[in-house]
């Protein structure tokens, strides 16, 4: 398959990648830029756990081609704190115990991170809304929701 | 238990929840190891097969082929993925029917050939080489077909496709007596649901023979030491050449209590000569690896007018696929959750397991006892209906308390049903609801309970010992070394906390060093919510001798005896004057560097080996409306209230429950793990057609502690994790049966099974 050089912009860097036009954007984040920490559950579209986000908007990085997002703003998980100080979202997962094995965890920040840009003071039932994609096999959602909530609020007081 | 806690019993976060919320915690799909390769497993498309021919040449001349393994390859070995044989009082009801490879397919999905390419793509490209001459043989679905004589035979071994045919071993009273002398009796046969556990990470692992011989798998097993020994048997080595590392897991449920693609990891690696890693898409785990066992089951129940149950009897028929794995063990659970729960003075249980050509099954959360129970406490709300009874009265009355056996048959220390069905009937409103109007246009209200015992851990059927390690380091800080699995329960960091609490230290104190069989201590594994009531006796065992060094040491510091001492947030305090005092890391430091010749790493060893087995207690309450057109099921309002004992992290026994209230509505709504019926092919093998719940499916919920610590648990604590979906089930069964009148006795109860019923 040709293969061609690509530019992509990942976490705020550039990065230069030998790329064929199948290859998937999270094959070009686990595999070839070592960001491992965006997930594939499924592979197949079908449950949010490959969220990252482009230009601010969440897509599944399992079904989109890497071609299509060069020198779009791409950000994951591992983009999300800065150096030892962790983003809200992820301050409130810790300590509201929205984590068991973990594997959903980074879909659902990001999406939540899309999510409340766009709507900073959303409702339970809007949250819920919003990561009705994001599929969690531990924890059914309870937790997930209220650190959300309260990241959301914690964001709207002027928390990073 | 009166005395004060400083870390148990607080919701500090979960060990690695840093890790995991910055993306940077390693599961093995994230891991590489230098010059490995990947593997690729060739899966049977027919349900029965004898192969007649395999030629592998094309595929291995393949460029990026480095070993391609088929039958011929593997250990001429029979064994059996489930590691209870190991451990079993009674393993004579464990059969050995399994190979690595095989030469007959007995499944669709059953293991051919494998590969191991440069790529995972090679790989794949490979497995389409490999030609395989397959005489195809009648296949047989269905547990009823394959009983009848003529009907294709799976195992040589096992006549009429029947392994075993057992009786609850440890059955009590006179069955036919107790049905003599009830008023009434309720009888139902039940098909549960074959439900997959789909934890969120595909099943992964790797495999490497060091150039020291010795062989390192990585594999997110919930046994290490139990599928090292089963590895070690199968391959023929010794146990101490094989090192096990167990990673971040993506959620287990059960399912690592089998082994499953390791033997072929192990094969692929042993021929290829390098490093192999093996992944699973979500397709391949769905139809290859174990979902629960499918109980074809009559269950009967006898009460005098007054609602006392006089007997209880249940005749099993065990759809456990092709393979044998768990059926044993866990319909003899499933007998125990079923008789067990109330009291009653008569029961009997049989069972027979059957074979056929559909997917083999395992052990998934709830072990069986998930089945027993939810058809139980299903006939109790039909007795009720019959009686006039309220069917919370009926379990009030019935129900058992502190002194009476378990299920397992232990006397129980503690047991408060009547208090946690009163408390949670109260909270939901339960006899306002019960006599409320049903009728809404088409929709229909309900409301119903189930309440259930499970287990901490599997005495005294099984061998469960526990090992732990604590060693100090010269700042004070301690690792504490165990051999447990964090599965998503929290295990390691409950176990933090109580090494914390028993030593006098803070939580962030506790350096945690498992997940490698190297460099721990034996230990059973995490099977039948066994973990925190096991593990954490064995925890303070070992904090407790190394607390006594400790304090003989810190005693010659301050000039005092150790009884007067006591540690507090990593100082040492001389009782009876608090102004004298040590720091924890002073002791400890002093104890390795001195030139007194008297060098000491502070440290203990601690073991357990339970006597007792206090079973968590739940009673669930579940609102509904089902819309009488469409068949619909809307769950309102779930209530649990659990007795954990002690609550060591509050937030992750809570998010236990709350994820087992998902998965019930799974099971009961949505999950239909459905073959083909002319196939034998699995159909539901996605995530679309495969329907786990998502956030929107989700009802209001609301969980309740009622906590009783129980004397013989560390803090008081017993299991939680396992046991927390089966009153759950029943609970949603129950109110719809109390809302429609349909009684479910077909899993999962989807919308046309509704309009079925309402018919
Ligand atoms: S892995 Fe992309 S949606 Fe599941
Ligand atoms: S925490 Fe395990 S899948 Fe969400």
């Amino acid at each position: 398959m040709k293969k061609e050089i690509a530019s992509f912009k990942v976490n705020d860097r550039a990065h230069e990648v030998l790329i064929t036009p199948n290859m998937t954007l999270s094959e070009l984040l686990r595999e070839h830029l070592g960001l491992t920490g965006t997930k594939n559950a499924c592979g197949a579209g079908e449950c949010g756990s490959c969220t990252v986000l482009v230009d601010g908007k969440p897509i599944l990085s399992c079904s989109t081609l890497a071609i299509a997002v060069q020198d779009k703003e791409i950000l994951c998980i591992e983009g999300l704190s800065r150096g030892p100080e962790l983003h809200s979202l992820q301050e409130a997962f810790i300590d509201a115990g929205a984590i068991q094995c973990g594997f959903c965890t980074p879909g659902m920040i990001m999406t939540a991170k899309a999510m409340l840009e766009g709507n900073p003071n959303p409702t339970r039932d809007q949250v819920k809304e919003g990561l009705g994609g994001n599929i969690c096999r531990c924890t059914g959602y309870v937790k997930i929701i209220d650190a959300v909530m309260g990241a959301a609020d914690t964001l709207s007081k002027g928390g990073k | 238990m009166t005395e004060k806690l400083s870390v148990v019993g607080k919701r500090v976060p979960r060990w690695r929840a840093h890790d995991k919320a910055t993306g940077t915690a390693k599961f093995l799909a994230d891991t590489k190891l230098p010059g490995m390769l990947e593997g690729k497993i060739l899966f049977s498309p027919h349900a029965h097969a004898k192969i007649l021919k395999i030629d592998t040449s094309k595929a291995e001349k393949l460029p990026g082929v480095e070993a391609v393994i088929t039958w011929e390859d593997v250990p001429n070995k029979l064994f059996n993925p489930n590691k209870l044989d190991l451990i079993l009082v009674h393993p004579e009801l464990e059969f050995k029917d399994t190979y690595v490879l095989s030469e007959k397919a007995r499944f669709v999905g059953d293991r051919i050939a494998a590969v191991a390419a440069v790529d995972a793509a090679t790989a794949q490209e490979a497995l389409e080489l490999i030609e395989v001459e397959y005489e195809v043989l009648p296949a047989v679905f269905d547990p009823m077909e394959a009983m009848k004589p003529g009907a294709p035979k799976l195992h040589d071994f096992a006549e009429n496709n029947i392994s075993v045919h057992f009786d609850f071993p440890v059955a009590w009273g006179d069955a036919e007596a107790g049905f003599q002398e009830a008023d009434i009796v309720v009888e139902e046969t039940f098909r549960t649901a074959k439900n997959h556990i789909c934890q969120f990470e595909p099943c992964t692992c790797m495999a490497d023979f060091g150039a020291d011989g010795r062989l390192r798998i990585w594999s997110p097993s919930q046994h290490a030491f139990l599928h090292r020994r089963k590895i070690a048997e199968i391959f023929d080595m010794p146990e101490g050449m094989i090192q096990w590392i167990t990673p971040h897991v993506g959620g287990a449920f059960g399912k690592y209590g089998s082994l499953s693609i390791e033997p072929v990891c192990v094969a692929l690696a042993k021929k290829a000569g390098r490093p192999i890693k093996l992944e699973l898409s979500r397709e391949e785990d769905l139809f290859a690896t174990e979902p629960r066992q499918r109980y074809v089951s009559t269950g009967k129940i006898g009460l005098k007018k007054d609602g006392t149950i006089t007997a209880l009897q249940e005749k099993i028929i065990v759809d456990g696929g092709a393979y044998y794995t768990h059926n044993f063990s866990t319909t003899a659970v499933n007998m125990g959750g079923f008789l067990g729960l109330y009291r009653c003075p008569n029961v009997a249980a049989e069972a027979t397991c059957v074979y056929s050509n559909v997917h083999p099954t395992g052990g998934v959360r709830g072990y069986g006892n998930h089945e027993g129970t939810c058809m139980l406490e299903q006939l109790v709300d039909k007795a009720a209906d019959k009686l006039g009874m309220d069917p919370l009265d009926l379990r009030l009355k019935n129900a058992k308390k502190a002194g009476d056996p378990s299920s397992t048959g232990i006397p129980m220390e503690t047991c408060s049903f009547e208090e946690m069905i009163k408390l949670g009937a109260e909270k939901i409103g339960w006899k306002e609801k019960r006599a409320r109007k049903k009728e809404d246009g088409p929709k229909r209200y309900g409301i119903g309970i189930g309440i259930a015992m499970d287990v901490s851990g599997a005495q005294p059927f099984n061998i469960q010992h526990r090992n732990a390690f604590i060693k100090f380091n010269e700042d004070g800080s301690v690792n504490l070394l165990l051999n447990a699995a964090d599965l998503g329960q929290n295990i390691i960091g409950a176990m933090a906390q109580i090494a914390a609490e028993t030593l006098g230290l803070n939580y962030e104190d506790i350096h945690v060093v498992t997940g490698d069989t190297d460099s721990t201590l034996y230990d059973i594994g995490q099977h039948a919510s066994g973990g925190c009531y096991q593990i954490g006796n064995a925890v303070i065992n070992a904090a407790e001798k190394a607390k006594k060094q400790l304090l003989e040491r810190a005693a010659k510091k301050l000039e005092a005896a150790p009884e007067d001492l006591e540690v507090r947030e990593g100082h040492v305090y001389v009782i009876s004057d608090p102004e004298k005092t040590i720091s924890v890391g002073d002791v400890s430091r002093e104890a390795m560097y001195n030139f007194e010749g008297e060098h000491l790493n502070i440290s203990g060893q601690g073991s357990f080996s339970p006597v007792q087995n206090p079973p968590p207690l739940s009673a669930v309450f579940t609102e509904v409306e089902v819309d009488i057109e469409t068949g619909e099921v809307k769950v309102l309002k779930i209530l649990y209230v659990a007795d954990p004992g002690r609550a060591i992290n509050p937030a992750t026994v809570e998010g236990q429950l709350e994820g087992a209230i998902a998965q019930s509505l799974g099971y009961v709504l949505t999950e239909e793990y459905v073959s083909n019926r002319e196939t034998g092919a699995l159909e539901s093998d996605n995530l679309n057609t495969y329907k786990v719940p998502s956030t929107l499916d989700m009802p209001e919920t609301e969980v309740v502690l009622y906590e009783e610590p129980v004397p013989s648990g560390p803090f008081g604590a017993k299991g939680i994790a396992q046991g927390a979906m089966i009153a759950v089930t029943p609970s949603i069964a129950n109110a719809i049966y109390d809302a429609v009148g349909v009684f479910v006795t077909d899993m999962p109860a989807t919308a046309e099974r509704i309009l079925e019923g309402l018919k």
